[in-house]
């Protein structure tokens, strides 16, 4: 009974954390081309795509590949559901925690199809052999990032670690 | 000999350690997708070795003073990688980054599906470069978009990538038909169909005869201004003003010509349109 | 278990509460209900109580008790009559009740009389008003009524070849590759709006057009826009539209907001949404004779004929009006339902509604057709 208690209120945190707005992120849409931003997309790409690496945290600090369908789609949900799998099958979890990112939109395509973003995230990132921590650092990297529309929100299609931009 | 075991364990043990410590991982800055390479290590032992990256996870037991293979297949995602050799409480990491291999894929978005013939700048192509395993290219590559219709030169135009994306706008023809716009990057193409259809009716035409059951109103061939002749199915709304009243009736293209016969036996006036165009007015007299 | 009793208690003292003050029930709006019609086996010792007696039987149902009450049941078939007053062919009739009515002797001469029945039906798209003037004759002491049966025309047998177009869709699946094209909606254009006051209600009429190849369902919605930049409000076209708009097609829309006052309003936003939909460029509906002219109740109409050019049945048909002014602006746009099918090459009568807000300021106007067919299994 008290371990049902203890993970209903952990599902429920974890919807919760969910529902959240998700980690702090600067949006600069200074340099996009050749469509401009409109009102509504700027305010709701930085905001999924801080849902994004909410989402991509929680799915792999539980091992839970299935917390990606939100937010990820095609090739980027594909080879994040293939690397939570396998941490599962080795053992060894990665924990990200996130402290922010500047995220900065560098191609938006003329019929507004597709989004190419530039982030530069600050991150601490700690490695799990069951619970021994083997490796903990907080470190920037930069990704790059193309977003898709769905039905009522933006999708990461790509999401790359790239040494520069 | 009890006391020198435990110490002798403790010294292999802080030996192994410092062996460790005293050596980094050697790791290339930038790997290419799916080629393996070798990490070489000092030292004697063994070690655990972890290698974290965007889609692989492995753990393996390894000897120091022996090459660490990295294989292919687990360096297939481009990205950052984290590698980390342990031993006795010790740990060594560094960190590599891996790229794109060769192109293998174009994801082509073409935009849009159906247009207008004669439209400037309408088309949109976007192209985006990706290797065997779907990581985006990002050094410059040339795509070459090209649109061409049946019985008119095709165009074409070569654009150079920035960060994996190509893109390029271009005219609709002039000719109705569908045109194959076509995204190629050596040897590797996708194509997609655009279907150009008639723009608005141009010069619509009627003419209006007596029939025994009333008026047979009938239009020329209804055509576009580049003289494409304007999908079957295309309204035309026929409006007949006679002593009774106003009549109309929307009536579908079939095969370039569209006709109705009204039943109107007075003198009338016949007026036509489609959409937002208009067309001439006929009078014809009532039935003798 | 304190908790179940105080809940207990409470369930209590409600239920009395209902029975001390009870809600009363409020009545139906926009419902008139008239004079209530009398019974089975009334009486029919006067013109206005025959043809009171025999619509108490059409709204109950009692189609031997109705025809009964006929004075020309020798020239009236019994099923002719039932199919006039229920309906037939999947009409809208089929679907309708009659909820009330109110009758008025027109002029009594003897042994005949004319008395006009105002009827009120109950439909699937709202009420529907329909006048009858009915010749009532005296029989043997009782009161019948000459009912007025509409010889439609006979059409001769015939085959009708159906060489239209027609439109299917096939849209990409959800195991597409990204890239993978898709269908285009359709690209439709709102070509005109005006936002006019009648009575209490703002009103948001124009037109859009399909400016595409390809049919569209369409549907406008409009926001009103408040003083302070505020959303007042929002509606969509609903019924007041003709949804499905074959290439180059123009159709008129309305939108009301009731309640609400031009003088409220900065601006409105239309959105016009528009779905790749199958369709049928058949039947062909020519909407004959137009003319505008005072209704027996002494109401401004817009009347005429609708001719089903096809070989098929026409179930159910909607009539949009969209009246200009001499600027050619859209001024209104009224709407009425024919409770008749529409039979193949037969004319149908319809009327709609004149505002008198628009009498005088008509200087022309089009009426296109919405029109329902019941699929064939």
């Amino acid at each position: 009974m008290k371990l049902a208690s203890v993970l209903a209120v952990l599902l429920v945190l974890s919807v919760a954390s969910l529902a959240a707005d998700g980690p702090r992120v600067q949006f600069d849409t200074s340099h996009i081309g050749p469509r401009q931003m409109e009102d509504v997309t700027g305010r709701n790409i930085p905001r999924d795509w801080g849902r994004a690496w909410q989402t991509l945290a929680i799915a792999y600090a539980q091992n839970r590949p299935d917390l990606l369908s939100r937010y990820f789609t095609g090739f980027a949900q594909q080879k994040l559901t293939a690397g939570i799998a396998a941490q599962e099958k080795s053992g060894v979890r990665t924990r990200y925690i996130d402290h922010g990112h500047k995220l900065a939109a560098y191609f938006y395509s003329p019929d507004g199809g597709a989004i190419e973003l530039h982030d530069t995230a600050d991150l601490e990132i700690q490695v799990l052999d069951g619970n021994n921590l083997v490796h903990s650092e907080r470190v920037t990297l930069r990704y790059i990032g193309l977003m898709t529309p769905a039905a009522d929100h933006w999708e990461v299609r790509l999401l790359e670690s790239v040494p520069s931009f | 000999m009890r006391r020198f075991l435990p110490a002798a364990c403790l010294t292999v043990c802080l030996m192994a350690a410092l062996a460790l410590a005293a050596q980094e991982l050697q790791l290339p800055p930038t790997v290419s997708a799916g080629s393996g390479f070798a990490i070489a290590t000092s030292g004697s032992g063994s070690a655990t070795f972890y290698l974290i990256g965007p889609s692989y996870t492995g753990r393996r037991e390894v000897q120091l003073g022996q090459e660490i293979r990295v294989r292919p297949q687990e360096v297939r995602s481009a990205g950052r990688y984290l590698a980390i050799l342990r031993s006795g409480g010790a740990s060594q990491s560094g960190s590599f980054y891996v790229v794109a291999a060769k192109p293998a894929s174009l994801s082509f978005l073409a935009h849009p599906s159906r247009i207008p013939v004669g439209q400037r700048g309408s088309v949109i192509g976007v192209a985006f470069v990706f290797d065997n395993w779907h990581n985006l290219l990002r050094r410059p590559e040339d795509v070459e978009f090209r649109l061409a219709t049946k019985n008119a030169p095709a165009a074409a135009q070569s654009v150079r990538t920035r960060d994996g994306a190509a893109w390029i706008l271009m005219n609709s023809g002039s000719k109705a038909g569908n045109a194959q716009f076509v995204a190629a990057l050596d040897g590797i193409e996708q194509t997609r169909v655009i279907q150009q259809v008639a723009s608005d009716p141009c010069h619509l035409q009627i003419r209006a005869e007596r029939s025994p059951r009333g008026i047979l109103v009938q239009t020329a061939p209804v055509r576009d201004c580049s003289g494409n002749p304007v999908s079957d199915g295309t309204v035309v709304t026929f409006t007949a003003n006679g002593p009774a009243g106003l009549s109309t009736v929307d009536v579908p293209v079939k095969k370039d010509i569209a006709q109705v016969e009204l039943n109107i036996p007075g003198p009338a006036t016949i007026s036509v349109a489609s959409g937002v165009v208009m067309g001439n007015e006929v009078k014809v007299g009532g039935q003798p | 278990m304190k908790l179940a009793v105080l809940l207990v208690l409470a369930t209590i003292a409600l239920v009395i509460l209902g029975f001390v003050f009870p809600v009363h029930q409020a009545t139906t709006p926009g419902i008139v209900s008239g004079e209530a019609l009398p019974g089975v086996g009334a009486s029919t010792n006067t013109p206005e109580a025959a043809v009171r007696s025999l619509l108490g039987d059409v709204q109950a149902r009692d189609w031997n008790r109705a025809y009964s009450l006929l004075a020309n049941s020798n020239v009236v078939p019994k099923e002719a009559f039932v199919h006039d007053v229920s309906g037939n062919y999947g009409s809208l009739r089929t679907f309708s009740s009659l909820e009330g009515s109110r009758t008025r002797v027109l002029n009594e001469n003897g042994d005949q009389a004319l008395v006009r029945a105002d009827m009120h039906w109950s439909t699937a798209v709202g009420p529907i008003y329909d006048v009858k003037e009915l010749k009532v004759v005296q029989q043997g002491g009782n009161w019948k009524v000459e009912w007025p049966l509409e010889k439609q025309p006979t059409v001769p047998p015939q085959v009708v070849p159906v060489n239209y177009l027609r439109w299917d869709v096939i849209s990409r699946g959800p195991e597409d590759d990204w890239g993978t094209q898709n269908v285009d909606s359709p690209r439709v254009r709102i070509v005109s709006m005006n936002a006019v006051q009648h009575g209490s209600t703002l009103v948001i009429v124009g037109e859009v057009v399909n400016e595409d190849t390809v049919p569209a369902f369409v549907d406008i919605n409009a926001i009103l826009i408040g003083k302070n930049d505020q959303n007042l409000d929002q509606e969509s076209s609903f019924d007041k539209i003709q949804h499905t708009l074959l290439p180059k097609q123009v159709t008129p829309y309305r939108i009301d907001f009731p309640g609400y006052n031009l003088s409220q309003v900065k601006s409105v936003r239309m959105d016009a949404k528009a779905m790749l939909v199958p369709a049928s460029a058949d039947p062909v509906i020519a909407v004959l004779d137009q003319h505008e002219q005072t209704s027996v109740l002494g109401r401004k109409v817009l009347s005429g004929n609708l001719l089903n050019e096809s070989g098929r049945i026409v179930n159910i048909a909607q009539v949009l009006a969209t009246y200009y002014d001499s600027n050619g602006k859209v001024i209104w746009v009224s709407d009425g339902y024919v409770d008749r099918a529409l039979l193949p090459q037969t004319p149908e009568p319809f009327a709609v509604d004149m505002p008198d807000s628009t009498v005088g300021k008509v200087q022309s106007y089009r009426v296109t057709v919405n029109h329902y067919i019941r699929q064939q299994s």
